[in-house]
């Protein structure tokens, strides 16, 4: 069909992809989807050269990528032994004790054109209740509960307040893509590319040459090789801005465990002496990981603390990643594009990995050159102004997690407490401090509510807050926050399982999640 | 030690609507929770022939204060405005290559298939299809034709359709002030006024014609261009946009009402600069740009008359010198409107600049005079907002092509960097490269894009899925909804008459 519309019947534009991880898959996946057969897609993937696959949480925007697709939530929870996703949380953040929630949801809702936490805040200071933000926030307590439920339709209820991701397991979601991809004609070739030539007027890439000799010419390559970033960095040698001195963790031990019950809707962050471990609950087994600083502790240690925190058998041995945060200095030079760690890297602490690709791959499809033309350094730069935009307020969102803690003592954290900020997080923080105000950005990560669950979770206590919430008397404000706390609990009691509705909607053929349906 | 006490008393001057508008939303917002708000008035500067065209997010900030739409009309002679017709030439000889077009305040086309209209209308049009883009636009039919655009349903589906006002800004002004003198606002006016400074820098009070010190702990400059608190008191500079604009003076007059009053702006070229018409129901009101190395004020009236085809009345001059105020809060004085930020006087924007100035001061009103971050919030949020304001306005002097001197100085101003970028973008994809805190819509950079013959060299590949057949369907579908629609609103003075009628009873 997209020849007969094809306008001057130039052949199709051809789109190379090396590497064969989520982010080769979903670029694959997506252009295919989104462009047709005026594109022409092959990736270039190597059984030999193993993929990260640390990224197992999502964020709520993958239902829109999976959606754009046409994949059928079920069968694809099923296929990649997924589970629901609330939030975050985090215990030990701020100190050894502290446990809070970063939900997909909000927290309250704004009264009188003000918004939530400004109210909140007042109960606090002045008034008799003192709950926890926690407890305005709906998916937090669904989350607490272990409850899950699809979020209603209707704008008015407090079940409409929150949205989901997924946890599922990034090997299998890269090959249930796969299939969908080569189903739909993207070519697929097994190798590993040894040779690259470029055009040596323009410095184009023109050609990779595999192992087998085989030679793939292309018009536009996708870099997905992941931290190697084969072309853009080792061929165009795209510089690299380190982020170390703001996210010290620059390696992960990765294992999984056996699941145990219940089947937690929320990836679990826990704060360790040199870092911080993660726990994600899939349908099959549980994955588990220790991000770590190695100037702050060594490899056996890291190991051993990581297969202390299990709470199931080890499944393996433990896999160590090596790593280093921060992003090329653009993800587009000439006809390459990096999607992927192969652009950059943010630790997988908010789940923002898949989200960047995803990010990056609607741009490019927006941005994409037309068949029959060149590419052109317009189209990559405002696809670089994008992408730096989201690095880097990904990034203030990390470093606060980090720098905002009571943990004194341990190097680690006494050293990210104490070093100098972006510019642009110190000012939102001040903010935050003096008046409660929450940064507020149309473009890119986080939205207000998140900044509000963090900045309040890991202990930061305004001095002052919003004077038009005075606005309201006490009694009626403490009134309405009561009120609300309890509808939020009255419709949480209500709620199934998570465990009991995966086993009913999404049960992967050989994986046991009933047991905690009964309890 | 005072540096922690909430503020309590705020002191705002300035004169005319700008003062009125920002003491009413100080005092509604803070009044309940015990701030009280004193007005030092400066003599007015207006004339009758002054007429306010303000932008469509006003009707939200007069919600705010209770102000009825049907009154507003009625005491200030007011009609509604859909948008900006630019015309070149205005009536007489065309100059330059520049066809007319109309930048309204609705959405254009709607989405075909999941995809935006606009790059299905461009490939249309790069295929051969002869239908502007502006026939698109509910609004702008409706607003060309004399008619309303009432919203219901079907609208709402296709899209925004907004509207902003145009008003005799005497009538205004004097309406604003009979609502402030309702909310127990101290009112002082001010022949002559001294600035008291603390030892620190900041402002203790201002004495009111040498005998009443009006105490404060927070003062607001309204001042306009003069900046008598932030520039002349606090000394806080201008950052000049010079190399940005070459309009450096502005001339004010009146003309006759239309027999019929339109529904819009309209913009008049000529070779020395552009007229702007603003149709109220009882007069019109002119305004003519120019650049003085160019124009005398007497060639401007000559052009000014011959774009308005009347003899002009109540003819006044002024000068324009834009610029940014370094930093729009500085101690505890809040810079708002013209004492914040001079903009060109094209797209009648000062209005809504004042109303983001005051807006943003309410959600960062300082929780005690300690108020560091609320400043430098503020600076940076507004320098954002007025920094996008520029840059839309230059879009109309960079782009457009029309012949004479004037445009030919305005065309080889310099440009922002971030406009370059948008310009750029637009033209290789057609995208709106999408940035933080701007007024104008993506549709609005669209209208003036196009309407100034800016067509991208390529469109988003995905919209190549969708066939011909369907455009074409979609285009005819469109169309003819519009037609239907248009027919079904009433005239602009018919609906006029009837809200005027209605607020009376």
């Amino acid at each position: 069909m997209g020849e007969a519309i094809r306008d001057n019947r130039s052949p199709p534009f051809r789109v190379v992809i090396v590497g064969g991880g989520t982010a080769g898959w979903m670029s694959a996946a997506a252009i295919r989807r989104q462009l047709g057969d005026d594109y022409a897609v092959t990736l270039i993937e190597s059984d030999e050269i193993g993929t990260v696959g640390v990224g197992e949480a999502t964020l709520p925007h993958i239902k829109i990528f999976n959606d754009m697709l046409g994949i059928d939530e079920a069968q694809f929870m099923r296929e990649t032994r997924a589970t629901f996703k609330l939030g975050i949380q985090f215990r030990d953040w701020d100190r050894p004790g502290d446990c809070y929630i970063h939900p997909f949801g909000a927290f309250g809702e704004p009264w009188g054109g003000v918004e939530f936490q400004h109210h909140w805040l007042r109960a606090q200071t002045a008034g008799q209740l003192r709950f926890p933000l926690q407890d305005y926030s709906y998916s937090v307590v669904a989350a607490r509960n272990n409850a899950f439920e699809f979020p209603n339709e209707d704008k008015k209820s407090i079940r409409s307040t929150y949205s989901y991701a997924y946890h599922f397991d990034a090997g299998l979601y890269a090959a249930y893509l796969r299939s969908w991809a080569i189903e739909r004609g993207v070519r697929r070739i097994e190798g590993q590319v040894c040779d690259v030539s470029r055009d040596p007027s323009t410095g184009d890439l023109k050609e990779l040459t595999l192992k087998s000799g085989e030679r793939i010419a292309g018009d536009l390559f996708i870099d997905c090789s992941g931290f190697r970033s084969l072309l853009l960095g080792g061929i165009l040698g795209v510089g690299w801005q380190d982020w170390t001195h703001w996210l010290p963790c620059d390696r992960a031990f990765a294992v999984p465990c056996k699941r145990v019950a219940p089947l937690t809707p929320y990836t679990r962050a826990t704060a360790r002496r040199a870092g911080w471990t993660w726990r994600i609950a899939l349908q099959h087994r549980t994955g588990n990981g220790y991000v770590f600083s190695s100037q702050f502790i060594n490899d056996g240690e890291a190991r051993d603390t990581l297969l202390g925190a299990l709470d199931g058998a080890a499944l393996g041995e433990p896999r160590l990643l090596r790593f280093s945060p921060g992003r090329r200095e653009r993800a587009w030079k000439g006809n390459c594009v990096a999607i992927g760690l192969a652009s950059g890297f943010l630790e997988p602490l908010e789940s923002t990995s898949i989200y960047l690709i995803q990010a990056a791959v609607i741009d490019l499809i927006n941005l994409m050159p037309r068949p029959g033309s060149g590419t052109d350094p317009r189209l990559a730069d405002e696809f670089n102004r994008l992408n730096e935009m989201q690095y880097e307020r990904i990034r203030d969102f990390l470093v606060l997690h980090y720098t905002a803690n009571s943990r004194a003592g341990e190097p680690l954290w006494d050293y990210v407490r104490s070093m100098p900020l972006p510019d642009s997080l110190v000012h939102k923080l001040q903010l935050f401090r003096s008046r409660a105000a929450l940064p507020n950005y149309h473009y890119g990560l986080f939205a207000r509510d998140s900044w509000l669950s963090v900045l309040v979770g890991q202990g930061i206590v305004p001095t002052g807050y919003d004077r038009l919430a005075d606005a309201f008397t006490l009694p009626a404000l403490e009134e309405r926050l009561t009120e609300f706390r309890n509808r939020i609990q009255t419709h949480v009691d209500a709620m199934s399982s998570h465990g009991a509705f995966i086993a009913d909607y999404a049960q992967a053929a050989e994986a046991t999640v009933s047991e905690e349906a009964a309890a | 030690m005072t540096a922690h006490r909430p503020i309590s008393r705020v002191v705002v001057i300035g004169r005319d609507a700008d003062l009125w508008l920002c003491v009413n939303a100080i005092s509604r917002a803070l009044g309940p929770v015990g701030v009280h708000v004193a007005a030092i008035e400066l003599p007015t500067r207006l004339t009758p022939s002054h007429v306010s065209a303000t932008l469509p997010p006003l009707e939200a900030f007069h919600a705010k204060l209770d102000i009825k739409e049907s009154s507003l009309l009625r005491v200030t002679g007011g009609s509604f405005s859909f948008g900006q017709n630019i015309v070149a030439g205005g009536g007489g000889p065309a100059v330059g290559r520049t066809p007319n077009f109309f930048h309204a305040w609705g959405a254009y086309g709607a989405p075909i298939d999941g995809s935006a209209f606009f790059p299905c209308w461009l490939k249309a049009t790069r295929h051969g299809l002869n239908i502007s883009f502006q026939n698109f636009c509910l609004t702008a039919v409706a607003a060309l034709n004399g008619r309303m655009l009432l919203p219901d349903e079907a609208t709402s589906a296709f899209g925004r359709t907004d509207y902003g006002y145009h008003m005799q800004t005497m009538a205004y002004a004097a309406y604003l002030k009979s609502i402030a003198a309702t909310l127990g606002i101290n009112m002082h006016e001010a022949q002559h006024v001294m600035v008291e400074r603390e030892e620190n820098g900041s402002i203790a009070a201002l004495i009111i014609n040498a005998t009443l010190r009006v105490e404060g702990q927070l003062f607001v400059d309204a001042t306009g261009e003069d900046a008598m608190l932030i520039g002349r008191s606090l000394g806080v500079p201008l950052e000049h946009w010079r190399q940005y604009f070459s309009v450096d003076r502005v001339l004010s007059a009146r003309a006759p009402a239309f027999t019929a009053t339109p529904p819009f702006a309209e913009i008049r070229t000529a070779r020395a600069g552009w007229t702007a018409l603003h149709p109220t129901r009882a007069a019109t009101g002119v305004v003519h740009a120019y650049s003085s190395g160019i124009s005398s004020d007497e060639a401007a009236l000559e052009s000014a008359n011959a774009a308005s085809q009347v003899k002009l009345a109540d003819v006044s001059f002024h000068s324009v010198n834009p610029g940014v105020r370094a930093r729009a809060w500085e101690g505890n004085c809040v810079a708002v409107g013209g004492a914040a930020c001079i903009l060109d006087p094209i797209h009648d924007v000062d209005l809504h600049a004042l109303q983001l100035g005051v807006v943003h001061l309410l959600s960062l009103f300082p929780v005690t005079e300690e108020c560091a971050a609320e400043r430098a919030e503020y600076n940076r949020i507004m320098r954002s907002y007025h920094e996008r304001i520029r840059d839309f306005q230059c879009a109309f002097y960079a782009l457009s092509s029309f012949d004479g001197d004037f445009w030919q100085r305005a065309g080889a101003q310099a440009v922002p960097q971030p406009l370059l970028h948008k310009i750029a973008t637009f033209r290789a994809r057609g995208d709106i490269a999408p940035m933080e805190d701007e007024t104008f819509s993506p549709e609005s950079w669209r209208a003036i894009f196009t309407g100034f013959g800016v067509m991208p060299e390529s469109w988003p590949p995905s919209i190549d899925r969708i066939s011909p057949d369907r455009f074409k369907a979609e285009f005819s579908r469109t169309l003819e909804f519009i037609k239907g629609k248009v027919l079904e609103q009433p005239t602009h003075d018919g609906y006029l008459d009837s809200l005027c009628r209605t607020s009376t009873a």
